[in-house]
């Protein structure tokens, strides 16, 4: 569809977007279906089987009692965390080629968030009785501990649903009021609820940059306080391998690491499905590539640092540890990880390779399985190895845990493919103010390369 | 009644030059609607100062003072000594403070901007569709003379489409 | 003011670093290892005071024992010159208990005998308590657990059934805690004497290797096997300030 000569102008964009949201083809709906089926499927049966049996159907024994669905909870946490942080710092530092990605980028946070929150929903014994942990007047005048780590969780996880929520939405509200005037039926009357009445005046444009902006200033170290409080779950208690203070950069950079990836994942997929190669250009694959090394190379760096930190401890406890994590029963799963997030990523340095697409799909799948391995050691590998000798017994997931792990991948793609329908998928006003304007006809904007 | 004359143009400049000389007039306050931000509108239209700010501030402080309140109070109503740590333990209660800052902070800064830029809008506001799409529109309210002379820069400066608008025919 | 004036009060109470020091009891438990021969006469008792479910032999073999007193054994030296320590491990009800902490509702707290509560109403079963304890001496009910007719009807009164989705304990047999200190109450408010409450394991161990008393009363048998240059506490340099002293085998 793409034309060499073609100048994109403005109405292309809005005709562009409002497409995207309108025109449904029989493909979206196959796919629709199939990913409801399987979330359905593979993750509220296997669910609801466990809420009726127990978390016995999960594999977690007695030394090990954390599994994957905390795994799979740091996982969505981390991966929400490329969207609307990396979103932000680029909104404050005015990167133009972040406009026409962020908003499907700041939607991954906000559907990652969810899957997580739902994650934690299977964690529990008693889901039935989550609520005990949010703050509310009650009138058993019972308050949640302030003091544990996972009330920081709650509270932050909390604020920054809020917030990315928020972000999301304020961002969308121009282009809400560009495609309500575009739609008819139900469509149209949910387009007016969105956009407030937006019509665009100075003023408007005025308040909604500085509230915006705002929010970026907000959410940036709201962004990076989550994931080192998630891994503050971890670091506070006493257990060998996870009582360090290199968890909470180690959580964040990966959170932006697998975050980043999980966004060249998704734009791959948009610029394919969602016909927005105009919009999504090998530019954007450069720009993430990039990051990616970079990211790939503070990760390897941590990972490094972990292990000497170990040695640095030198108790006994910290060596079985690390014997343990290199060479012990899961230590296949550790060598994948090092191939996946710190190997195979040296490849970004070659331009080549970042703006062909499908080799970064790839790669971008690799690194976000290397991540979920990495998580998933945390959580085993420490656990089983703990104080005392007696208890050390391995842990491996089961049926239902790994059905989970599918089907909350299932249930992300399907809260996408609702919201690709529902919002702009592509900020139209911030896309064109990246372009020339419309009476000057100049053809192709700077950053459009085909 | 709150008639308004609507000009649109096919690029910023020579909007923003149009309400440049419509203020100069004296004709009214002119208003810029606009697909996309219009960079250099402050200085013809006159600077603008948002209330945003304040409320993103005062929430925050708000929302940091009700986040300590909230860790330290609700556990000496209600006394539960764990771990052997005091009961007011103030390296995670700042936690707290700190996470509540911030979802007061951004809550304070929705309600800002919703009070500063007049949303939801509750009645029919000067709109032009096509301004959502590739239009820079002038619109200035007005009646009688003054509408023909606003018409008549509008004109002048090179307007593709000069309209009337009122609240009973939008 | 009232709401204030509690605030201080609460707030300095509990400001003193070790204030726990300062609790109604300090109940503490000391193991001779030299008395304790590993015949697991405790960890039958405490399954039957305590309710503790029977989960069974497929489900011990994925490692979902239920025993809240267990025998740890380890081995020394090879054979023939092997030798086969035993030690019982159980809740170390510790005073700075890490498990304490994490709970984000406050299912586990400190009360004022000393004893490390577990609250399972209040639990969501969030599993936290047990990863952060150092001890594994956590148990968790992955499923509501049965007790063949007409084994229901051994089941003690005095202590609840726990459900799924419940982490569990020893509780030092609260229960009799409870109970003493309630006669004790009755009879003119004096405290509860050296060897009125016993827990199970203490009460069923034939050599008499476990110990029960209150460590704030210094004429206790309890105190006085404190005092004994072999007692040591398990993991110590964590800083749990664990409430079971062992004395060393000799």
């Amino acid at each position: 569809m793409s034309t060499e000569d073609r100048s994109m102008r403005f109405a292309d964009v809005n005709d562009d977007v409002v497409r995207s949201l309108v025109v449904t083809g029989r493909k979206y709906y196959i796919t629709l279906a199939c990913a409801i089926a399987v979330t359905l499927l593979c993750f509220f049966f296997p669910w609801f089987y466990q809420l009726y049996y127990g978390i016995g159907a999960a594999g977690m024994n007695h030394p090990t009692v954390w599994g994957t669905y905390l795994a799979s909870f740091i996982f969505w946490i981390g991966l929400s965390h490329s969207g609307t942080l990396l979103s932000c710092v680029l909104h404050i530092t005015n990167s133009e080629w972040r406009k026409a990605m962020y908003r499907s980028a700041e939607a991954m946070t906000l559907f990652s968030l969810m899957v997580a929150a739902m994650m934690v929903m299977v964690h529990v014994g008693r889901p039935w009785f989550i609520h005990w942990a949010l703050p509310y007047p009650n009138q058993m005048e019972m308050w949640p501990n302030f003091r544990s780590p996972l009330l920081f969780d709650v509270m932050a996880i909390g604020t920054y649903l809020t917030g990315s929520l928020i972000f999301i939405y304020m961002g969308s509200i121009p282009d809400f009021a560009a495609v309500r005037d575009r739609t008819t039926g139900w469509r149209h009357h949910m387009y007016v609820l969105l956009s407030l009445g937006w019509r665009g005046t100075d003023t408007e444009w005025h308040r909604l940059g500085w509230a915006y902006t705002f929010l970026a200033v907000l959410i940036i170290p709201l962004a990076v306080s989550v994931h080192s409080i998630v891994s503050w779950d971890f670091a506070m208690s006493i257990v060998p391998g996870l009582h360090q203070t290199i968890f909470a950069p180690y959580f964040v950079v990966g959170a932006i690491y697998s975050g980043t990836a999980g966004i060249v994942t998704v734009m791959f997929v948009l610029r394919k499905y969602m016909n927005f190669e105009h919009y999504i250009t090998k530019l954007h694959f450069d720009n993430l590539g990039k990051r990616l090394l970079v990211l790939a190379l503070i990760c390897t760096y941590i990972i490094v640092l972990e292990l000497f930190t170990g040695l640095y401890i030198g108790t006994s406890t910290e060596y079985e540890q690390l014997k343990y994590k290199l060479t012990g029963f899961y230590a296949p799963l550790y060598w994948e990880m090092i191939l996946f997030c710190a190997v195979a990523p040296l490849l970004l340095i070659s331009k080549r390779f970042r703006t062909s697409f499908v080799p970064m799909l790839i790669l971008s799948i690799a690194i976000n399985i290397g991540m979920y391995t990495e998580r998933f050691l945390i959580v085993s590998t420490t656990l089983s190895r703990q104080y005392l000798p007696e208890t050390w017994r391995v842990y491996v997931p089961s049926l239902v845990e790994v059905s989970i792990l599918v089907g909350s991948v299932a249930m992300f793609v399907t809260l996408f493919l609702l919201f690709v329908k529902i919002f702009p998928s592509v900020s139209i006003y911030e896309v064109k103010e990246t372009m020339t304007q419309p009476a000057r006809k100049r053809g192709h904007a700077e950053w459009q390369t085909t | 009644m709150a008639d308004h004359v609507v000009g649109l143009f096919d690029d910023a400049e020579s909007a923003l030059a149009a309400a440049g000389r419509i203020k100069a007039s004296g004709i009214g306050q002119p208003e810029l609607i606009s697909p996309i931000p219009v960079h250099g509108a402050d200085e013809v239209l006159g600077p603008k100062k948002s209330v945003i700010r304040r409320f993103t501030f005062f929430g925050g402080i708000i929302g940091g003072l009700s986040g300590f309140t909230l860790a330290a109070g609700t556990a000496v109503l209600y006394l539960h000594p764990t771990g052997g740590r005091p009961i007011i333990t103030f390296p995670p209660f700042l936690i707290i403070t700190y996470e509540m800052t911030i979802l007061f902070g951004i809550l304070a800064t929705v309600l800002g901007f919703l009070i500063s830029a007049r949303f939801p809008a509750l009645r029919d506001r000067v709109y032009v569709p096509e301004a959502a799409v590739d239009k820079f529109v002038v619109t200035i309210q007005c009646e009688g003379d003054a509408s023909n002379q606003a018409r008549m820069i509008l004109g002048e400066m090179g307007a593709g489409d000069i309209r009337q608008w009122n609240e009973a025919t939008p | 003011m009232n709401i204030f004036e509690r605030f201080v009060a609460g707030w300095r109470k509990y400001r003193k670093p070790g204030y726990y020091d300062d609790f109604d009891y300090h109940w503490t438990m000391t193991i001779d290892l030299d008395r304790c021969t590993g015949c697991s006469a405790c960890v039958t008792a405490c399954q039957a005071e305590n309710n503790i479910p029977i989960v069974g032999e497929k489900e011990l073999a994925r490692g979902r024992e239920m025993q809240w007193i267990r025998i740890e054994r380890y081995w020394e030296g090879e054979y023939p010159n092997a030798k086969l320590n035993f030690i019982p491990m159980l809740c170390q009800h510790c005073d700075a208990a890490p498990c304490e902490t994490v709970c984000p509702v406050s299912a586990t707290y400190h009360n004022q005998d000393g004893l490390n509560a577990q609250v399972y109403n209040r639990c969501i079963g969030t599993r936290s308590c047990a990863v952060y304890c150092p001890y594994e001496v956590r148990y968790f009910n992955y499923y509501n657990h049965h007790w063949p007719t007409p084994l229901e009807q051994q089941l003690n009164p005095d202590v609840t059934v726990r459900e799924k989705g419940v982490m569990e304990k020893c509780t030092f047999c609260i229960q009799r805690i409870r109970q003493a200190k309630d006669h004790a109450k009755d009879d003119g408010g004096r405290r509860v004497r050296d060897g009125e409450v016993q827990p199970a394991c203490v009460q069923s161990c034939p050599t008499e290797a476990l110990t029960f008393g209150d460590r704030d009363d210094p004429e206790s048998k309890v105190a006085e096997k404190m005092r004994d240059p072999r007692a040591y506490r398990v993991l110590e340099d964590l800083n749990t300030d664990p409430s079971i002293v062992y004395l060393k085998k000799a």
